[in-house]
């Protein structure tokens, strides 16, 4: 009790800062899917469109978007090709706009 | 992962030009939260309220829930804005005092889980002004935090260089 006393009187501030390390279960949270570009075939990011039950993943051309904000961490992406999607461990998602949720990923792997 | 404070990048500049010198001059970011429910199925909220436990005492950060909108700076929004609780949300905005902020919760008020139909709008921001959105289903308590602490200027936005492309010796 003490040692906080005297560190708040020397920094001026008796608040902490932001979790300076993540909690031990952090790493258990569900996550936004993170995508190989190489694994991904235009056929796979069809199966993966219709998969999504909230319309986070389209097509966009040469691109597969997702829009992270319409995520729900369900899985199914990571289900159906387990070696293209992966999770991406972030969870450190808001934004301050709509537009930087949605982002671009391409499709490397050919037309599968 | 590094939780230094990030340098604010050009994007952030709408943000922290509405807050700079208003909400820190007058509250030295202190802020007091209100929250409403527009139809979320009570997850989002108990994630909100786990706020408020021990591990991550959102007082010591000094953000308080208020039950009244005149005392409240920042409205939390979940739910995906069922149409009979629109009104409700336009009064309760309307009767906060400026500056305010407006934080949706969830994929709901993102428009992840229902399209506008006739019982909902499925976005927030066709209704309020949104300022920070927060990606999640429910997103866990430290989502939430960054979220505030964002809101609030005191973390940058880290969502902007994610790229979602997996390390590329992931693949076979």
């Amino acid at each position: 009790m003490a040692l906080w006393f005297f560190r708040g009187l020397a920094r001026q501030v008796v608040t902490t800062r932001y979790p300076a390390t993540l909690d031990p279960w952090a790493s258990a949270l569900p996550t936004p899917p993170s995508f190989v570009p190489a694994g991904l075939t235009f056929a796979l990011v069809e199966l993966l469109v219709d998969c999504c039950p909230s319309g986070a993943l389209w097509r966009e051309n040469r691109d597969l978007a997702i829009d992270i904000g319409a995520c729900t961490t369900c899985g199914r992406c990571q289900r159906v090709a387990p070696d293209a999607v992966v999770a991406s461990g972030v969870f450190e998602l808001a934004a301050t706009a709509p537009a930087h949720l949605v982002k671009r990923i391409p499709i490397r792997g050919g037309e599968g | 992962m590094s939780h230094a404070d990030a340098a604010p990048g050009p994007d952030e500049g709408r943000l922290a030009a509405r807050l700079g010198g208003e909400i820190r001059g007058l509250f030295g970011r202190s802020l007091h939260i209100r929250t409403i429910d527009t139809g979320s199925c009570a997850v989002c909220e108990s994630e909100i309220r786990l706020l408020l436990a021990p591990h991550y005492d959102l007082h010591r950060l000094g953000l308080f829930f208020t039950p009244a909108p005149r005392h409240a700076d920042l409205l939390m929004v979940t739910g995906p804005v069922v149409r009979v609780m629109e009104s409700a949300l336009e009064k309760t905005y309307a009767a906060m005092p400026e500056p305010k902020l407006v934080v949706a919760v969830g994929a709901c008020p993102l428009g992840g889980v229902f399209d506008e139909d006739e019982i909902v709008r499925g976005r927030l921001d066709r209704v309020l002004p949104v300022d920070v959105f927060i990606p999640g289903c429910p997103p866990s308590p430290l989502a939430l935090l960054q979220g505030l602490l964002l809101a609030v200027g005191r973390l940058g936005e880290k969502v902007i260089a994610l790229n979602l492309i997996a390390r590329e010796e992931t693949a076979r």
